[in-house]
């Protein structure tokens, strides 16, 4: 059984680092990176507690937001759903992952305190 | 109807026996009194006050003062058209003696007054005047105009005016001594002790003193019980502090004719010591005498019985007093031989003169209180301090009146104080209780005192607890030194006393509620001033550096998989649109940086909206330069509609962005 996991695993990994494109591979590095700060996040509010709550609160919205728009990005930018993207180039969607950007940041940075 | 008459005063007799005889008389002091009543109203200003005074004076057996000028003032004030005023002045002056008054008018006006229609007073008035100016008179039109008079007012005051003219009326008068008995009855009674008419002291005093006055002329006893005679007299005597002039001769009239008169004099037994018996005076003296203090003669005087007024215990019973050498109508009794308890008592007198005297009333039944006293000893003083919760016996001193302790008592919140004693009658050696039995704490400092009341259980030993943290609150929590006395005090104890027990040292507990000064809650509160929320204690410092060390790592880790993968760095279009929008994009984030550190968000709105346009033309050119690169690589065709489409909505977003 668990050589069995591993031997999927095994597959798994080889079959993504094979196939999946380049530029996915750079967007679900930069998916882990936030999925791992948020996870430090997490532990820290639960080590030390939520005070100050609002500068928190700012941190974990960023990186959830962060998250999903770096994942709505990906499924745009991924050939394999281009024909339920059609009309929406990669750098249409790139533009608008920053413009989102900006103003999630905009609403982090002003509640952050 | 003599023989009736003499049964109906026996069985009076034996009524009067229950009847309040009179206990006072006019001594010399209300003699004196009255003398100056009467000799204030000189100079007179009319001739009522004229006659008033001098015939008070005269009844007294005072000398009139200047009687001459008295004589001429009369003289001066005489209204010769007035009846009364010619009735006093005519009195007055026979009272004065070598006095003549000449007015020319007044015979005419008396003899007019005296007709069938004229009021009672009137006809008196002139009947009296024509007679003291020894004037003719005709005796039966007057008795006739009297009797008519008397039928339209029959007040007693009319009547009483009607008897002392028809005591000097000649001819038959029995029609006015038959009126004696209804006007009498026709008096109030009061308290089952006085008998009055309305109009006080002046009707009443007029009735008695013309019925009397009638029956010595009759030569018959008045129709009046005894009982009420005796009534009648409390009534005069209660009222004999009267200052004013005409109640004063009134008072002094009916008094002198309750005295001479030969059917009735009532006699008054009167207590002559201090109410107060004790070993020092052990005798009870009465003054047995008539209203005006004369002596009746030689006397028997008996204790009929001598009653506690608390318990009802008779001490003693039929004994009797001694008379005083010095005075006859003084008489004594040494009360204490029948060795009476403490206490009010109450000795109920019988008088019986040596001689048979009929006319004497109020002769049984005397009532006369006393009240024996005694010396207290306090003894069995015991004073200590004992903890509240512990009912062992405290420690406890003995104390010796009228010494005061060695040492202070010291006693605090959890401990009281403890007192007992005991009162002992000095004579018999008994305990006893008395009235008033007190502690007084004095605080030393403030003067204040505060008291408390000792009481006596069923063994006659007076306790005292003070429970000192319970009565915090009557101390005001004022902890200091305090002196302790005790106050026994009773009406029949001879020796009160107030002993300086000690001095005690008192500690309450801090912070007692103090009493609230009126004045402070007018006072001004202090401000109240809005208070953030207290913020939160930050976890240590090196906390808060590991993790944001922490959250940098996986920016780390980023890189690494981003070289790892091979990020085509060196694709890097070198155009001034890419390094434009990328330096916006920067200066983007660098003005959220101060936002967060010092602008606020109107200021960061303008610069965002500055720096947004140049961002803005740079990534639509960055993004179509891309794309149209793109679309060469793959086909050439279908490039230019998605590009376009994007440049369009990017427009719509920037606009809604600014």
């Amino acid at each position: 059984m668990p050589e069995k996991l591993t031997n999927v695993i095994i597959k798994f990994y080889d079959e993504y680092m094979q196939t999946t494109p380049k530029k996915l591979k750079i967007i679900d590095a930069y998916l882990l990176y936030v999925l791992l700060t948020g996870i430090i996040q997490f532990i820290y509010c639960c080590l030390v507690g939520t005070y100050p709550f609002n500068s928190f609160l700012s941190g974990f919205i960023s990186t959830v937001g962060s998250f999903i728009l770096a994942v709505c990005l990906r499924l745009q930018s991924n050939p394999q759903n281009k024909a339920e993207f059609t009309g929406i180039s990669p750098e249409r969607s790139f533009a608008d992952f920053i413009f989102a950007h900006v103003i999630l940041h905009l609403v982090v940075i002003n509640f952050i305190g | 109807m003599a023989r009736v008459l003499s049964v109906v005063a026996l069985l009076a007799f034996a009524v009067v026996g229950q009847a309040v005889s009179p206990s006072t008389f006019v001594t010399s002091q209300d003699r004196a009194r009255l003398k100056s009543v009467f000799e204030a109203a000189a100079p007179y200003p009319d001739t009522q006050s004229a006659y008033f005074s001098i015939s008070g004076l005269k009844l007294l057996g005072a000398a009139i003062p200047n009687a001459q000028d008295a004589c001429k003032q009369i003289s001066k004030v005489i209204d010769g058209g007035n009846v009364a005023s010619i009735y006093y002045a005519a009195t007055a002056a026979s009272a004065l003696g070598n006095c003549k008054i000449e007015v020319p008018e007044l015979r005419k006006t008396l003899t007019d007054a005296i007709k069938d229609d004229a009021s009672v007073q009137d006809i008196v008035f002139a009947y009296l005047a024509l007679k003291n100016l020894g004037l003719p008179v005709d005796d039966a039109s007057t008795n006739k105009a009297l009797l008519a008079a008397l039928k339209t007012d029959d007040s007693p005051q009319s009547h009483g005016y009607a008897f002392l003219a028809a005591a000097e009326l000649s001819g038959d008068v029995s029609k006015f001594v038959d009126n004696i008995e209804d006007v009498i009855a026709q008096a109030d009674e009061v308290d089952d002790k006085y008998l009055q008419f309305e109009g006080g002291l002046f009707v009443t005093s007029l009735v008695v003193d013309g019925a009397y006055r009638l029956a010595e002329k009759t030569k018959k006893a008045p129709a009046v019980a005894q009982d009420k005679v005796l009534k009648f007299t409390n009534y005069f005597l209660s009222r004999k502090h009267v200052h004013q002039l005409k109640s004063a001769y009134h008072f002094l009239s009916v008094i002198k004719i309750l005295t001479t008169n030969k059917f009735h004099v009532p006699v008054a037994v009167s207590r002559a010591s201090p109410v107060a018996v004790t070993q020092a005076e052990p005798s009870v003296k009465v003054y047995v005498t008539d209203l005006l203090g004369g002596s009746l003669g030689e006397m028997t005087v008996t204790a009929e019985s001598a009653r506690h007024l608390g318990d009802d215990a008779v001490v003693l019973s039929k004994k009797q007093f001694t008379p005083v050498a010095s005075d006859k109508s003084l008489f004594e009794l040494n009360f204490l031989e029948a060795k009476p308890a403490k206490g009010f008592y109450k000795l109920t007198i019988n008088v019986v003169p040596k001689k048979a005297d009929p006319k004497l009333i109020g002769i049984t039944g005397a009532e006369v209180e006393v009240k024996v006293t005694t010396k207290v000893s306090v003894e069995n003083v015991e004073i200590g301090v004992a903890d509240k919760d512990q009912a062992t016996a405290a420690k406890t001193t003995r104390l010796v009146y009228p010494n005061k302790a060695t040492n202070v008592l010291e006693a605090d919140h959890h401990q009281k104080i403890v007192m007992k004693f005991q009162l002992k009658d000095k004579t018999t050696g008994q305990l006893l209780t008395a009235h008033q039995t007190f502690i007084r704490l004095t605080n030393l400092n403030t003067k204040e005192e505060i008291i408390f009341i000792t009481e006596a259980d069923t063994t006659l030993t007076n306790k005292f607890d003070l429970d000192v943290g319970a009565s915090s609150k009557e101390f005001d929590s004022l902890s200091g030194k305090y002196s302790m006395e005790l106050i026994v005090g009773d009406a029949v104890i001879e020796n009160p006393f107030s002993w300086h027990l000690t001095d005690v040292s008192l500690t309450f507990p801090e912070g007692g509620e103090t009493k609230p000064d009126k004045q402070s809650q007018y006072a001004k509160k202090p401000e109240i001033k809005h208070k953030f929320n207290e913020p939160e204690k930050r976890p240590p410092a090196t906390v808060s550096l590991a993790f944001t060390g922490l959250v940098l790592l996986p920016l780390l880790i980023l890189l690494i998989l981003w070289i790892r993968i091979g990020v085509n760095v060196s694709n890097f279009p070198l155009s001034l649109s890419a390094v434009g929008f990328h330096v916006c994009l920067g200066a983007i984030f660098a003005l959220y940086y101060c936002y967060w550190v010092q602008l606020n968000m109107f200021q960061t709105l303008r610069w965002l909206g500055i720096i947004a346009i140049p961002t803005f033309i740079f990534g639509n050119r960055l993004l179509s330069a891309l794309a149209s690169k793109r679309a060469l690589w793959i086909a050439p065709v279908s490039v230019v509609e998605p590009v376009h489409f994007a440049i369009q909505s990017d427009h719509k977003r920037s606009r809604k962005h600014k």
